[in-house]
């Protein structure tokens, strides 16, 4: 039994204060209802994924077979036309594709942001990982190409950038976006987290 | 209909689609996540909006929710952290705070004392800092583990004891100021 009067004291003010606003909360069920309407909870990935390739086992199997043979396909294309195309290229390799690179060279418990914003002045990323103190991008080439790197433990992350002092909350490399107060920020899952929101 | 099921089974079915499961589990966290918001933000139009916010945002990503964690402590962290989000809003478009209303009725002189003391601790917890009142009301309202609201904050569970000690000492502090100026 706990006696500790500073303890009781608050204990008794927050839950008179909760109990006095009570009234507020009458309905709230039924306008959640209301408001969901249909709507499911989202699907994970894999099973979007699974829902959009086919809904039963039977398809599935059949369209297995199909995306197999069409990606074979597309590698031996795609060999063919990158050991000509590397072949021929000068010694800069496309921005596109360096940009590619960048992405998977990133480290697990690193979030690498890339952002093209090419007559910007100051780009910076403001989220989760910093408490929403902006943390500067920089584009050292001068490409328009705007990067950095972030060190992060695993987890959920929302993040948006600035640029030139304005918000841009959709970043495409986002993994998703959330929307509050009129603003949309976005989302990434670093090392397997996640399970909050 | 499903004001007799276990939470495990109302969940299963809010996962189906089943809308009217998802307002049986509204009904029985309701109280929790709305006092954990008042008690955060010390706004009760804040907290309505933000309780709202939480069921509505659990329910679209119910499918992260994993079973081995208690459900309160996930719906519990969705709802901290809407609410740290509003603080921050709130940075740039304050309001009034809680009004120190409790409801009216008789005034007795024992009943006058005692909301005396009650509007003394919420002024102490408004000038708390969120860091420190956060942990507070998970403890002492919510009544959750060191280690529960260290997984709904996102700290280790010694900063949660720390932070706790340290908030106490802050309001003890700051109602012996009040009852002793000098």
């Amino acid at each position: 039994m706990n006696t500790d009067p500073l303890e009781m004291l608050l204990r008794d003010t927050l839950r008179e204060d909760a109990s006095a606003s009570a009234g507020r909360l009458d309905g709230l069920e039924q306008r959640i209802v209301a408001e969901l309407g249909e709507r499911s909870p989202r699907l994970g990935w894999v099973e979007a994924l699974r829902q959009l390739v086919a809904p039963t086992r039977a398809a599935r199997l059949g369209q297995v077979a199909v995306v197999a043979a069409t990606a074979a396909a597309f590698l031996i294309v795609g060999a063919i036309v990158g050991r000509d195309f590397l072949s021929g290229a000068p010694s800069g390799t496309p921005r596109v594709e360096s940009r590619e690179t960048m992405l998977r060279s990133g480290a697990e418990n690193e979030l690498l942001f890339v952002l093209p914003a090419l007559n910007a002045e100051n780009v910076a990323v403001v989220g989760s990982f910093n408490d929403w103190e902006p943390s500067p991008l920089s584009d050292e080439d001068g490409d328009g190409i705007w990067t950095a790197r972030v060190s992060v433990p695993p987890g959920r992350y929302e993040y948006a950038f600035v640029i030139d002092g304005r918000w841009w909350g959709q970043d495409p490399l986002a993994d998703e976006y959330v929307r509050s107060f009129g603003e949309y920020s976005s989302v990434r899952y670093v090392g397997g987290g996640g399970d909050g929101v | 209909m499903y004001r007799m099921q276990d939470e495990v089974t109302l969940l299963r079915a809010s996962l189906q689609g089943e809308t009217a499961a998802w307002g049986e589990i509204v009904t029985r966290y309701k109280d929790a996540v709305f006092g954990l918001c008042l008690g955060f933000l010390r706004n009760r139009a804040d907290a309505e909006d933000i309780t709202h916010d939480a069921f509505l945002r659990a329910y679209v990503n119910l499918r992260r929710y994993r079973l081995d964690k208690r459900f309160s402590t996930w719906v519990f962290t969705i709802a901290a952290n809407l609410c740290r989000n509003r603080l921050r809003y709130r940075r740039n478009h304050p309001v009034f705070e809680l009004e120190n209303d409790s409801g009216g009725g008789t005034d007795p002189a024992r009943e006058v004392a005692k909301e005396e003391r009650h509007v003394r601790v919420r002024e102490a917890l408004e000038r708390l800092p969120y860091a420190y009142r956060a942990p507070l009301v998970l403890r002492f309202y919510n009544d959750l583990s060191y280690r529960e609201i260290g997984d709904i904050l996102g700290i280790p569970e010694g900063t949660v004891k720390t932070r706790i000690h340290r908030g106490k000492a802050m309001l003890k502090e700051q109602l012996g100021e009040e009852r002793d100026p000098s």
